[in-house]
């Protein structure tokens, strides 16, 4: 039987399989999760920052001559997106109870929030542009940041997506199982984080 | 009561976002005992999206975000 050593007095137990060097790397693993969430909540918090500034900087909000945003479509494209949290949530919970029945529904209604909401805000954008004409270089700060922020959130739901597709298709192929799930882990996490910011972003471009 | 596209769209928000809230809030009253980090994690998470869909229901209701149509 091998035994090797691993950094951080891990060991890899070949009888025992992958299962050991899993629990041994684990925790690492989702510290470096975690830092990558913290990274990207500094890039968002950045570039949110800027926003404010510059709103609280000029004269009126939104500049003459831009409607306010439409609060009520936003309102029900939040709600799918926050939805969508929700089912992320039980979709993990019942994989950790082995229903794997309710877990792929779950994990499929999650899908199709996520992409709801992503139709939602390209209606949105298609709106903006042609009826509004508001656009990212032709109508000053406000166009500029709207377009940037709610953009950089939309590319991150675009990934998540993709990543959730990923995973309900491993999850299918038996790459995890009730005691080794650690991608559906990350993936839940990732998928708050886009949750939550949107909670950010819905207030402050929408609300206030 | 006057039913134009966005009173269904508040509707449906309000209702949503009820939804959403309770069944955040019962998630995270079910997950609150659970050790490890990445449950600490899931609870912050759990709260702030509650916290979301209140919002998304204030905004709905017109509490919120309720602004002249056209900017001053």
């Amino acid at each position: 039987m091998a035994v090797a050593t691993l950094p951080h007095g891990a060991v890899y137990d070949e009888h025992e399989g992958v299962d050991q060097l899993y629990v041994e790397t684990r925790a690492l693993r989702l510290q470096g999760f975690l830092l990558f969430l913290v990274s990207d909540c500094v890039l968002f918090s950045s570039f949110i920052f800027a926003y404010l500034y510059m709103r609280n900087s000029g004269q009126g909000w939104p500049p003459p001559g831009i409607n306010r945003l439409d609060v009520a479509f936003a309102s029900l494209n939040s709600v799918i997106l926050f939805g969508s949290g929700a089912t992320m949530h039980y979709a993990l919970e019942n994989w950790k109870h082995n229903n794997f029945g309710k877990y792929a529904l779950f994990m499929i209604s999650t899908i199709i929030l996520g992409a709801m909401f992503l139709s939602g805000q390209a209606y949105e954008y298609t709106n903006l542009y042609f009826k509004e004409h508001v656009s990212w270089s032709g109508s000053g700060i406000f166009g500029a940041s709207f377009f940037t922020l709610t953009g950089m959130h939309g590319f991150h739901v675009s990934v998540g997506v993709v990543y959730l597709i990923i995973l309900f298709l491993q999850s299918i192929h038996g790459v995890y199982s009730k005691d080794k799930y650690f991608g559906l882990t990350a993936g839940t996490l990732y998928w708050h984080f886009v949750d939550v910011i949107w909670v950010v972003l819905f207030s402050i471009f929408y609300l206030i | 009561m006057h039913l134009d596209i966005a009173t269904i769209e508040r509707t449906i928000a309000i209702v949503g976002g009820i939804v959403v809230a309770i069944v955040s809030a019962i998630a995270l009253k079910n997950d609150w005992k659970t050790p490890g980090m990445d449950n600490q994690v899931f609870k912050i998470m759990l709260g702030l999206l509650a916290l979301g869909a209140v919002i998304a229901i204030l905004a709905g209701v017109g509490v919120l975000g309720n602004f002249p149509t056209k900017a001053a």
